[in-house]
């Protein structure tokens, strides 16, 4: 899952897309105006972020709003933040280490 | 989020230890000291070799115990490059770290570039991980995601209220 999310932000016009759509949400034409880009190549991009999960579309109208969607990014979030939390630990650990070892080096370096 | 998202995937940690350079630099880059303290805890490191020159290897290799119950005997190796080696002040290398039989989905890539600065006290280590790459099933992988996410919180909480110090991350 957050491989192909990362994946999909990893190419710039989606993760432009996502970035504009962090302000509320818009339709394709505003989107490939606002951005620069032809429609068509704003719907492909749509395509993939919504089969990730990562935008929701909505039927206005005749408007297909897209919106983004929290949980993909909860998730990477998550994952990220306890990578940092096993670093805290050994970090930790590495000072109890050096703690411990500090009599011991000069022994150490003898061998 | 995704602006969090971008800031999370470079991770920074600085830590000051009442140690001398040397010896934070031995505790790195050596081999048995590493295995002392590469932990988390409920694990152990049955393979650690450090080849320390730069196009030299480090692979270090995380095993769950009987403690980690169903993950018992599970393997978690890390196996890097190094980049940069500056006695005693940088280190760096690029590495890969996955769940050993299920590589293809599990890994991990990441840059970690280490630097150690002398201060009166002792020593300021500064530790910048970046990671570039991450499997499908990554989050249930090396790092204790799953089984250990709590845990080690519970473990650094310890560590703090036994310093009596009271700052949770």
């Amino acid at each position: 899952m957050q491989a192909a999310v990362f994946g999909a932000l990893g190419e710039p016009s989606r993760l432009q897309i996502v970035e504009l759509l962090r302000r509320g949400p818009h339709g394709v034409g505003e989107i490939a105006e606002a951005l620069g880009l032809r429609q068509p190549q704003v719907s492909k991009h749509l395509k993939v972020l919504d089969r990730l999960g990562i935008v929701d579309v909505e039927a206005r109208a005749r408007r297909r709003i897209y919106h983004l969607r929290a949980e993909p990014f909860d998730e990477i979030a998550h994952w990220v933040d306890s990578f940092e939390h096993l670093w805290e630990v050994r970090l930790d650990a590495l000072g109890e280490h050096l703690r411990t070892h500090a009599t011991d080096t000069t022994r150490e370096d003898d061998q | 989020m995704i602006q969090l998202l971008r800031r999370k995937k470079e991770l920074s940690f600085e830590r000051r230890y009442p140690a001398s350079i040397e010896a934070v630099w031995r505790a790195w880059t050596g081999a048995e000291q590493l295995r002392s303290w590469w932990g988390p805890e409920k694990t152990t490191i049955p393979e650690c070799e450090v080849d320390l020159r730069v196009g030299g290897r480090i692979r270090i290799v995380t095993e769950a115990t009987e403690a980690m119950g169903k993950y018992q005997g599970t393997r978690w190796p890390m196996e890097g490059t190094f980049t940069l080696v500056e006695a005693p002040h940088r280190l760096s290398y690029d590495a890969s770290s996955w769940t050993e039989g299920e590589q293809d989905t599990s890994t991990i890539r990441h840059t970690n570039d280490l630097e150690l600065t002398e201060t009166a006290d002792g020593t300021l280590l500064t530790l910048r991980i970046s990671i570039t790459e991450i499997g499908p099933k990554a989050k249930m992988a090396a790092f204790g995601m799953k089984w250990g996410y709590k845990a080690q919180l519970d473990t650094l909480e310890q560590h703090l209220a036994a310093a009596g110090d009271g700052e949770v991350g």
